[in-house]
């Protein structure tokens, strides 16, 4: 079984678990720059303002309706989506995240488990743990789970377990709103009569291969509970970019465990230019193997998230901030099996477009650099810095109703009275 | 014999290697699901937490008559004992200025964490 849980409106709900005046009103959290808005409680959907609102647009709305906004505050997300990742690896040691809010879990029982009380258990767990309300589904394929993982979230349980007869459920959903289809396909699959999931479902595979792609034959076969799908970027404008790969051998090393990091972020981040889009940060985590001599310990999972200083598309500046970090979360004597980069806050842009303009340019002189990194590293950042970069940061975003970065910052806690 | 301890069994020292302790076993159980905070009121100085003092707080635990609890009350955070008995659940405080929050029926109590350690720092924190 597979199962697909993510975060309900999870930046607000970020938001929510630091802030509990939050709580019951209409809440959105602005794009990078403050510039529209990309999460948005219930209560604000309610409103009936959509997703991507500019600013300028809701600014006359803010005192009518009471609108709570937010700027992105990425170091918080990023971590309290690790957070997530390890209750659910608590529950299911085979985890794969698929986006800032989003992952699939593979749990290995029998036929039979009651897997509606099994989500329960994990969402219940999830909120108690990280405060972030979650919707749960399962089915045998990560299409289904996806489809499974909508209703769930309509559901007051949360939770959906897909039927063995999944038609019912494929024959109310539009066919562009099945996972890999998008927009762009589903007016051409419409007009041969493709109209819902079911209709997709039905088509023969090796058809579909012939008239459109194979992918969207391998999406036919997985709406027919036969899973083939094992790593999908999303198609549609990216929400999150990952590229993850198990090692040949175990690795040892924190140099090849670096190289790895290095290369699936220069993979990712080709994908981001390719995309025309920056990254506010990226998550970088790591799998060991369990020991048994000379003392057993267990296997595990490591994991950071990391926020750009601003938004970043070049994996070389991305390695050089990345680096210290790895060596911090290196494990000598351990065997790593599997590594992985996930990039969030994806939006369109190069760095130095937007609030970016008087961004630090690109290639400098590595030499100088290192010197600077190391007297910063020994006297605290900010030190030495380039003439580039301007004293009062004029180049750093517009985040002007940015929340403290409570979980990654001993200077920013959480007050309590 | 001498040495008991050697002779027939490898020494300790051969197949273990000792990690430095590390306050993390000391203070955190469940790591996910811990928080750090910083008090800023006077209201608990009777159970030992002073202004500026960091709180471990664990969301995994549930609170019991008695825990030192994280809440929300008024749309603010406030640290307080826990208390729930016979005529029902308050938040009361360690210092006698402060009145208890009772909770009836209808009022939610909503509950961040369990307090389970604090740290007070004499003298600013290591620079890095």
């Amino acid at each position: 079984m597979i199962g697909l849980v993510d975060g309900n409106n999870f930046f607000v709900s970020c938001e929510r678990v630091f802030d509990p005046a939050l709580e019951g009103k209409p809440v959105a959290v602005l794009s990078n720059n403050d510039g529209c808005c990309i999460s948005r409680s219930n209560e604000f959907k309610a409103l009936k303002i959509p997703m991507g609102t500019p600013l300028f647009q809701l600014a006359p709305l803010i005192e009518r309706y009471g609108l709570l906004l937010r700027s992105s505050n990425y170091a918080l997300y990023g971590d309290m989506s690790r957070r997530i990742i390890a209750v659910l690896r608590e529950f299911v040691p085979e985890v794969q995240q698929y986006s800032i809010d989003e992952a699939f879990i593979f749990p290995q029982f029998p036929a039979g488990t009651d897997w509606q009380g099994f989500g329960a258990k994990i969402r219940e767990t999830l909120l108690k743990w990280t405060g972030i309300p979650c919707g749960i589904g399962f089915a045998p394929t990560r299409t289904l789970a996806k489809i499974a993982n909508h209703k769930g979230k309509k559901s007051p349980s949360g939770v959906f377990v897909m039927p063995d007869d999944p038609s019912a459920c494929l024959a109310e959903l539009p066919v562009g709103e099945v996972w890999g289809v998008g927009r762009r396909l589903a007016p051409k699959l419409e007009k041969s009569g493709i109209r819902t999931a079911l209709d997709l479902a039905r088509q023969e595979p090796e058809e579909i291969r012939k008239r459109h792609s194979v992918t969207l034959a391998r999406t036919v076969m997985e709406l027919r509970g036969i899973s083939c799908i094992e790593d999908r970027l999303p198609e549609e404008p990216s929400q999150s970019i990952t590229c993850s790969r198990s090692f040949g051998h175990p690795v040892t090393e924190l140099g090849d465990l670096e190289e790895s990091v290095a290369s699936y972020t220069a993979k990712a981040a080709e994908k981001l230019r390719k995309e025309k889009l920056t990254a506010a940060g990226i998550q970088v985590w790591f799998q060991y193997y369990p020991e048994y001599d000379p003392l057993p310990l267990a296997g595990g999972n490591s994991a950071f998230s990391f926020v750009f200083p601003s938004p970043e598309n070049a994996p070389g500046r991305m390695m050089k901030l990345l680096r210290p970090k790895l060596k911090e979360l290196f494990l000598p004597g351990r065997r790593y099996k599997k590594s992985g980069v996930l990039f969030f806050g994806l939006e369109p842009g190069t760095p130095g477009t937007a609030g970016d303009l008087f961004a630090p340019p690109p290639g400098r002189d590595a030499g100088i650099f290192e010197v600077v990194d190391k007297i910063n590293a020994r006297f605290g950042r900010g030190t030495l810095f380039t003439l580039g970069e301007g004293i009062g940061k004029p180049w750093q975003m517009k985040r002007e109703r940015l929340s403290d970065a409570f979980t990654t910052d001993w200077d920013q806690l959480l007050q309590v009275k | 014999m001498e040495s008991p301890a050697v002779c027939g069994f490898p020494s300790p020292a051969e197949q273990y290697m000792e990690s430095p302790l590390d306050l993390n076993t000391l203070l955190v159980r469940h790591a996910a699901a811990t928080y750090f905070v910083r008090a800023a009121g006077e209201s608990m100085t009777g159970a030992g937490i002073r202004p500026g003092d960091i709180l471990v707080v664990d969301r995994a635990l549930e609170a019991e008559d008695g825990s030192i609890v994280i809440a929300a009350v008024n749309n603010e955070f406030t640290v307080k004992f826990f208390r729930r008995d016979k005529t029902g659940v308050r938040l009361e405080s360690a210092n006698p200025k402060f009145k208890p929050i009772r909770f009836s029926e209808g009022m939610e109590l909503r509950l961040f964490g369990v307090v389970t350690a604090c740290i007070h720092r004499f003298g600013p924190p290591p620079s890095k």
